[in-house]
């Protein structure tokens, strides 16, 4: 990332930008997809391969799955010679955050089902402003409450989409 | 040709509500353009499932708009801040920010709002011209050509996109091997759904696009926020001078020309074209030692090319069903929403959507010139929105807009993972473009593929035993000795250009 031309950070703030990974990450990156293709390999094989003529359902998946590893090999091959690493990007503390939002919907999926629309969008939000977003409590429950009025009106009323919902027909 | 259908496409331009989804678009794109961190490709996943309800012409008008309409509002960042709003307008910095700075803002961004219209209208005259011979032609491919086609489709994406060849090829065999969820499609066997009934009908493109690009950009920016803008310069009216024009009129037609033709290569896009328009100006300058320090060509060749990219990459997608770039599949996606198959037989079967949408452009055109000259100040306080409230209210919408597509959860658990898988890829340096890309042709191709080998007899020298398969293989090669070429320029160009925000 480039500082301003002056060469410093036009407003003063810690670097929040994202940091180079080590090599471990850089190796990461190639066994990652080098063993999924592995573990979609044996499925695929197991679903019969066929012949070039009459190809079986498991000769394509077969075929991609091998690109898969060996893609994921030529990786790590340029890892562990310390080329080509430096394209990943270390986890950080904000990697927290990432996983805390992705938590928040898994769980906001699972309780609107149960409880209907409105709690969850309200707590979805509310977090997120407050925790993800940094806002002032005020402007957490101001917005939260307001979003969750709009969204029932356009996706409940106006669209028509039929979200389980406490309020309304 | 037949001038009737283009005429009665003006017609379906001109009804009231296409003009009003059209204006929609534009002023969107330009919004999300100012904007970094949210691309076009994200905000046209989120809203693919509000679309639904729309007419098809209207649909596709509209976020059309927001993928052209984005070109033009990445420049206003670009120029004043130094901070790209868009990936295709970074190259806009060099020279724009520098002219910024010299207080001539104004002229920049008038250069840069012509540049565009100019460049974007050039392209929709030529992709009128060449989009109905293109179709008409590809009306004679069979499988065997399909399968020629999608595999460029997929090298070229995986070669030319911006992160390294390997990496590029590892991402578009996973989106392969993706596209494989589900029924074999000659055979009908279940394949990698884990026994699992809502796998069975395979992965919807949508969902994948929502979750890698909408969820997965989203979860990316809960960990880097934007840091917070620093002063916007003074940019007082955005009308180019004389001098300005004068110095830049060739500019505009190279980059024009430039951006038209890379922007039909698959993975060529905007992004590309605006790098190699600005090789060629640094390179038919008489003085290029005065780029990088304020030459206004340098400004309004990028500009020029990167609408006319964005707007000729339409032609793959509406003549021939292959999409050239990842928001041109999502396009793809959309169109099958809307249940129209995209492909040769679209300008015949549904020349409403197909002239609606082109020449839905011109006018919106205008009305992005329009909008970015007056109105520039106006968008530039978009930037005060804070990324903390922003960011949940686009994961709400995505999230009940992945419901509504089936009224299904599973839908959004699976969409929250591809979002996660997004967030790890671009960490571990993975473009999420060849995976998307691959994902939508990935069964083309294997159908055809396996199609192909049952008329070949299981012979794939029968590829080349066919003339028009073989024509297009012999193409196929010129393009593997030519991309070389191609990423030399624009690595060279890249080296050079601050890499802030790349943004899909």
């Amino acid at each position: 990332m480039t500082a301003d031309l002056d060469g410093r950070d036009p407003d003063g703030l810690p670097a929040d930008e994202p940091r180079q990974g080590g090599p471990a990450l850089a190796v990461a990156a190639g066994a990652v997809p080098a063993l999924i293709g592995l573990a979609a390999l044996w499925p695929a094989v197991g679903l019969g391969l066929g012949s070039l003529t009459e190809p079986g359902p498991g000769l394509w998946p077969a075929f991609v799955a091998v690109l898969l590893v060996a893609a994921g090999a030529v990786i790590v091959r340029g890892a562990l010679t310390a080329r080509g690493t430096a394209d990943t990007e270390a986890f950080t503390r904000g990697t927290a955050a990432v996983a805390l939002g992705a938590a928040s919907l898994a769980a906001y999926t699972f309780l609107f089902e149960l409880v209907g629309f409105e709690i969850p969008t309200v707590l979805l939000l509310a977090g997120w402003l407050r925790f993800l977003g940094g806002e002032k409590w005020i402007t957490t429950a101001v917005v939260a409450v307001l979003a969750t009025v709009a969204a029932h009106l356009l996706f409940i009323t106006a669209l028509g989409v039929p979200l389980p919902h406490l309020i309304g027909s | 040709m037949d001038l009737d259908p283009v005429i009665s496409g003006f017609g379906v331009v001109f009804e009231p509500q296409n003009l009003l989804y059209c204006l929609l678009g534009v002023t969107l794109g330009m919004l999300i353009g100012v904007l970094p961190g949210l691309g076009p490709a994200a905000t046209i996943a989120i809203l693919l499932p509000i679309t639904y309800d729309i007419e098809p012409a209207s649909a596709i008008i509209m976020l059309a708009g927001i993928f052209y309409g984005a070109q033009y509002g990445g420049t206003i960042t670009s120029v004043l801040l130094r901070l790209p709003g868009e990936a295709s307008t970074a190259v806009t910095v060099i020279d724009g920010h520098r002219l910024a700075r010299q207080g001539k803002a104004g002229p920049a961004l008038g250069i840069a709002a012509i540049s565009s219209f100019i460049g974007g209208t050039a392209s929709i005259v030529l992709l009128t011209l060449v989009a109905p011979v293109v179709a008409e032609f590809a009306l004679k491919f069979g499988p065997p050509e399909y399968t020629v086609l999608a595999l460029t489709g997929i090298f070229m994406v995986a070669t030319l996109g911006s992160g390294t060849l390997v990496k590029s090829v590892a991402a578009a065999a996973a989106g392969l091997l993706l596209a494989t969820v589900g029924l074999d499609p000659l055979l009908g066997t279940p394949r990698f759904t884990f026994g699992s009934d809502q796998l069975a009908d395979g992965i919807d493109f949508v969902i994948v696009a929502m979750g890698l690009f909408g969820v997965g950009e989203i979860l990316y920016n809960l960990e880097h926020r934007h840091r917070a803008q620093g002063g916007v310069l003074p940019f007082g009216r955005a009308v180019p001078g004389r001098p300005e024009w004068i110095a830049s009129r060739w500019a505009i037609l190279r980059g024009s020309v430039v951006g038209f033709v890379l922007g039909v290569l698959p993975g060529g896009g905007a992004t590309m074209s605006s790098l190699v328009a600005y090789a060629v100006e640094k390179r038919s300058a008489k003085d290029p030692s005065r780029f990088g320090k304020g030459a206004i060509e340098g400004v309004a060749g990028p500009e020029s090319a990167n609408n006319a990219a964005a707007t000729s990459s339409f032609i793959p997608l509406l003549t021939l069903g292959l999409p050239a770039n990842a928001t041109m599949a999502i396009l793809y996606g959309a169109l099958l929403l809307q249940g129209i198959a995209p492909g040769p037989a679209l300008i015949n079967d549904h020349p409403d959507v197909f002239w609606g949408v082109v020449n839905s452009m011109y006018l919106g055109n205008v009305l992005l010139l329009l909008l970015s000259i007056p109105l520039i100040g106006l968008f530039v306080r978009v930037l005060r929105v804070r990324p903390g409230i922003l960011a949940p209210l686009t994961v709400l919408v995505t999230m009940i807009g992945v419901y509504s597509l089936r009224n299904n959860a599973f839908d959004m658990f699976l969409v929250i993972g591809l979002g996660l898988l997004g967030y790890g890829m671009k960490k571990l340096g993975f473009e999420p473009g060849p995976f998307v890309l691959a994902f939508v042709l990935g069964k083309l191709l294997e159908s055809s593929f396996r199609r192909s080998m049952r008329v070949f007899d299981g012979d794939v020298l029968g590829f080349f035993q066919r003339p028009l398969s073989a024509s297009l293989f012999a193409a196929f090669l010129v393009i593997v000795v030519a991309v070389p070429a191609l990423r030399v320029v624009r690595d060279r160009q890249a080296a050079r250009t601050p890499d802030e925000t790349p943004v899909v």
